[in-house]
């Protein structure tokens, strides 16, 4: 592994360092703070999915899975038992996880297609049990996080500065664990699975031990993000986590519009996309219902025909490697 | 036992033609068309306002629904899906998906969210055939989801397009060479694909009401179906169709009605799993 420092890992270090800095400048409980801290944790979560979905090219459409599980796990177990969310994280992070786990063993065999409608399924499977069963999950009305003010221990705080500075770390935490799996043996693991999975195997590596990490690690993450998701907005139901448009194809689409594989493709992507949302939100659903899904859906589809690497790919000096011969949508991995 | 298997034939009819679209569309273009349970929805708001506003049974608003819907799968194809045909899954995936979340949006701004039902005469009438009670609404759209069927296997077999379909679906180099215009068979295809859907959609509408989310409800259905059939294979589908709809029906009698779909995902992921070639390879 080598620790170079790139004009791309500077640029990632003063945005780290300014976004660190931001709720000092703005008011601390206002609107805007509330959208950057939206914008960061979607870059975190498309930068969960980018471990498994860039860096392997497992197109999971799926995540949302993973995401309510956190949400799920650490709720009930605040709800019911009085176990701080805090805690609640890290089991979250340990159910999706093993859900992870669970469910490699019949999907990575499927590639392409089937994979992508396999995990699609899942999250299906996981929206309909939590809305049916209710005395486990609370059934479709969701369930509420208690309001407690400002307390520490228990993930509560009053201000959105605290929240965001909180969701920050996650983002830091997730980008770190990207760039060393990108940049260790396991990257190179997993761009040879990627790029031609037979080959992989012949050449010693395996596949299903490889992807099967890459992808417990993305379900960990994904759960830690759905967890702080829980505690920052204080609702969630079965329809809006386990949302297939909303979360699955979301977390997919901000790291492909930012740049698929690439360590600054999820931040970009979110940066751009969730605030344009927001806007959208604003101005346009007062004239109709969808319109900004809608705009949301043709930004998607223009993404895919007009640049299908990304916004990423329109900064070409902060590639660190020589741009390996892949087909769009499948780039390396750069930091 | 036997009410509910008769029911899950007439219901697994409908799934089947529903299904055989995405199926011509893999088998053919080797894309998976995510956004092809919104063709569904438009086709049963074709079937909807030919009711409202030229008074026409949703039966007959059917050809209505396979005109327009082919029309606009066909313009869809040719411009959209034409361009990834070489891309990565990754970018043939995400275009379809951009498409459903587009269309399902598109109709949500134009026809709100309202559910929408026909009425017609039929409605609630039935026919004894000793215990067993067979719906009226349901027979009639399964018989015309026979008839589909049987237009559909000739065609594909009889006709000159439908033989360029088949053989552009096997080797569209070769196909070129021989004088078939390849990317105007890509566009008829997914014109097809998308019009059997709507088609579906519109005999179904006399019992499910429509909605700009009606497709959401159909598209893990779809994707069963078609699984269980085989990808690409449309005999497969027609009787992955029938599988599903007795299987729904029948696990319906032991258990509540919101774990039905449940049934339908484990199936789902099991065969993917097992057998993701369909039950029956070859067909």
């Amino acid at each position: 592994m080598r620790f170079a420092l790139k004009p791309g890992h500077v640029v990632l270090l003063l945005f780290f360092i300014a976004a660190a800095l931001l709720p000092l400048f703005v008011d601390p409980r206002g609107h805007l703070l509330r959208v950057a801290a939206m914008a960061l944790l979607f870059a975190a979560m498309a930068q969960s999915w980018n471990i498994i979905g860039g860096l392997a090219n497992q197109i999971s459409l799926g995540h949302a899975a993973f995401f309510g599980l956190g949400a799920y796990t650490s709720t009930l177990l605040f709800l019911r038992l009085g176990i701080s969310p805090w805690i609640g994280m890290l089991a979250g992070a340990v159910v999706a996880g093993l859900a992870a786990a669970l469910l490699s063993v019949p999907t990575f065999r499927l590639k392409g297609h089937y994979f992508a409608l396999a995990t699609l399924a899942f999250a299906e499977v996981l929206r309909v049990i939590a809305n049916s069963w209710a005395d486990l999950s609370g059934g479709p009305v969701g369930l509420t996080v208690p309001f407690l003010g400002t307390q520490p221990l228990s993930f509560a705080f009053r201000a959105v500065s605290s929240y965001y500075w909180i969701i920050l770390a996650l983002l830091v935490i997730v980008c770190v664990v990207f760039y060393v799996l990108a940049h260790g043996a396991m990257g190179y693991r997993l761009r040879a699975v990627r790029e031609n999975e037979a080959a992989a195997e012949v050449a010693g590596v395996n596949t299903f031990r490889v992807k099967l990490v890459a992808s417990v690690i993305s379900a960990a993450l994904t759960a830690m993000c759905g967890t702080v998701f829980a505690q920052f907005t204080f609702f969630f139901d079965p329809d809006s986590i386990f949302s297939l448009s909303g979360i699955s194809v979301r977390m997919a689409m901000i790291a492909i519009v930012g740049g698929l594989g690439t360590l600054g493709g999820p931040i970009i992507g979110a940066l751009f996309l969730i605030p344009l949302e927001e806007v959208a939100n604003a101005y346009l659903s007062s004239r109709a219902a969808g319109l900004s899904q809608l705009v949301f859906g043709l930004i998607l589809i223009a993404a895919i025909l007009i640049q299908p690497r990304g916004i990423m790919a329109f900064f070409p000096k902060t590639k660190g490697k020589t741009q390996p011969k892949a087909q769009p949508a499948t780039e390396g991995a750069r930091g | 036992m036997i009410q509910a298997l008769v029911d899950g034939i007439l219901l697994g009819g409908v799934y089947g033609v529903i299904s055989t679209g995405l199926s011509l569309v893999f088998g053919v273009l080797g894309v998976v068309n995510f956004a092809h349970a919104e063709f569904l929805m438009l086709g049963m708001y074709v079937a909807w306002f030919a009711w409202r506003m030229l008074g026409l049974d949703p039966l007959l608003g059917s050809v209505l629904s396979f005109i327009i819907v082919f029309a606009v799968g066909y313009g869809v194809q040719r411009l959209l899906i034409q361009r990834v045909l070489k891309a990565p899954p990754a970018a043939q995936v995400f275009l379809t998906v951009g498409l459903m979340i587009v269309i399902e949006n598109a109709a949500l701004i134009a026809f709100g969210s309202d559910f929408r039902s026909v009425s017609v005469p039929y409605q609630v009438e039935g026919y004894r055939l000793g215990d067993i009670f067979i719906s009226a609404p349901y027979l009639y759209a399964f018989i015309a989801a026979v008839v589909l069927s049987l237009a559909l296997w000739l065609f594909l077999e009889r006709s000159w397009s439908g033989r360029a379909i088949r053989a552009v679906a096997q080797d569209p180099m070769a196909s070129t060479l021989v004088g078939v215009d390849t990317k105007r068979t890509y566009g008829f295809a997914f014109g097809l694909g998308v019009g059997l859907t709507a088609f579906g959609g519109a005999v179904i509408l006399p019992y499910i009401t429509v909605s700009p989310t009606v497709g959401g409800q159909f598209v893990v259905l779809m994707f069963t179906v078609v699984v269980l059939g085989g990808l690409g294979s449309v005999t497969g589908a027609l009787v992955g169709g029938l599988v599903v709809g007795i299987v729904q029906s029948l696990s319906a009698l032991f258990f509540p009605i919101q774990l039905q779909n449940l049934f339908l995902f484990v199936i789902f992921i099991a065969v993917l799993a097992l057998r993701p070639q369909g039950l029956i390879k070859g067909a």
